[in-house]
């Protein structure tokens, strides 16, 4: 009896850790997937793996071979509908409050408005960034295993186009 | 013989209220020998066994918890299935979502940049106005 119960409370307990290790990406951000007028993109950690081997992606002025390995998820929404805008914008203002992120960075630049915030965890980091345009929000949120000194190392080697 | 006895017994006067006197007292030597009785026979196992029920309804409450996060948080929700079974178009994708941060983390830094550039430029200009004002 004691055998059964203490096996049914580790089983227990590997569901509900493996559960939360699986989200490994924005979890309020998972709801816009079956939005009206909203384009979700999710790209897991496997695919990224399996796209690194593949065709290694190459981004200028980022170096893919550090940054690639620390991402476990990549959420891209977007949506040209003004109330799903307005949706999208104030969902990224309540993730920040709520979790806790930094701003890293604003850019207004031609009319376009860039934030991107950094959210620094014991097991999960997180990036956003929120994109607006005149008609168009976009929101890609980046999660893995990375710090500040990660992403400053990012934008560290000098651009191609330079 | 007996018949006979028991005829006698019967003509013995029997005291008053001796009948309900004794009813009484069997009752009460039944009542005390049931609560010595019920600690000593199952108490030990009845302990263990209801601790036991209630170590099982939890662990059994957890199992369930455990497997309505795991369905609810992972591979049912559409949310968390990959959108691209291709590698290849989600490695253009990762791409295009990176190449975007790159640039505007880069048009960032430049702005701060020029900003530095500036506010040098204004403490140079300040500086050399304050050694030809000495």
């Amino acid at each position: 009896m004691r055998k059964i119960i203490s096996r049914i409370l580790t089983l227990a307990l590997i569901m509900t850790l493996t559960s939360f290790a699986a989200n490994a990406q924005v979890k309020s951000l998972e709801k816009y997937a079956d939005m009206k007028n909203v384009t979700y993109v999710y790209i897991s950690k496997a695919m990224i793996g399996m796209a690194q081997k593949m065709s290694a992606p190459s981004v200028p002025g980022m170096e893919m071979k550090k940054v690639m390995p620390k991402l476990t998820g990549i959420q891209i929404i977007s949506s040209d509908n003004k109330s799903a805008n307005a949706k999208l914008k104030a969902e990224v203002a309540d993730i920040i409050k709520k979790e806790k992120y930094e701003v890293l960075m604003q850019v207004d630049d031609d009319g376009e408005k860039v934030r991107i915030y950094l959210h620094e965890g014991k097991t999960q980091s997180a990036i956003i960034m929120l994109t607006e345009a005149e008609k168009e929000v976009t929101i890609i949120a980046f999660t893995g295993k990375f710090s500040l000194d990660d992403v400053k190392g990012m934008i560290d080697v000098p651009s191609d186009d330079d | 013989m007996d018949e006979l006895n028991i005829k006698e017994l019967e003509n013995i006067p029997i005291p008053e209220g001796l009948e309900e006197r004794l009813s009484a007292k069997i009752d009460e030597w039944d009542a005390t020998s049931r609560t010595i009785a019920i600690p000593n026979t199952p108490h030990r196992g009845g302990a263990g066994r209801g601790s036991w029920r209630a170590l099982a309804l939890a662990a059994s409450f957890i199992l369930v918890c455990g497997i309505g996060l795991y369905f609810a948080l992972s591979p049912s929700n559409k949310g968390t299935i990959d959108t691209y079974d291709d590698p290849e178009i989600a490695c253009m994708e990762a791409q295009k979502a990176l190449q975007l941060l790159a640039t505007n983390l880069n048009k960032g830094m430049a702005q701060y940049e020029a900003v530095n550039v500036k506010g040098r430029q204004a403490e140079e200009i300040l500086n050399k106005q304050l050694t030809k004002l000495k």
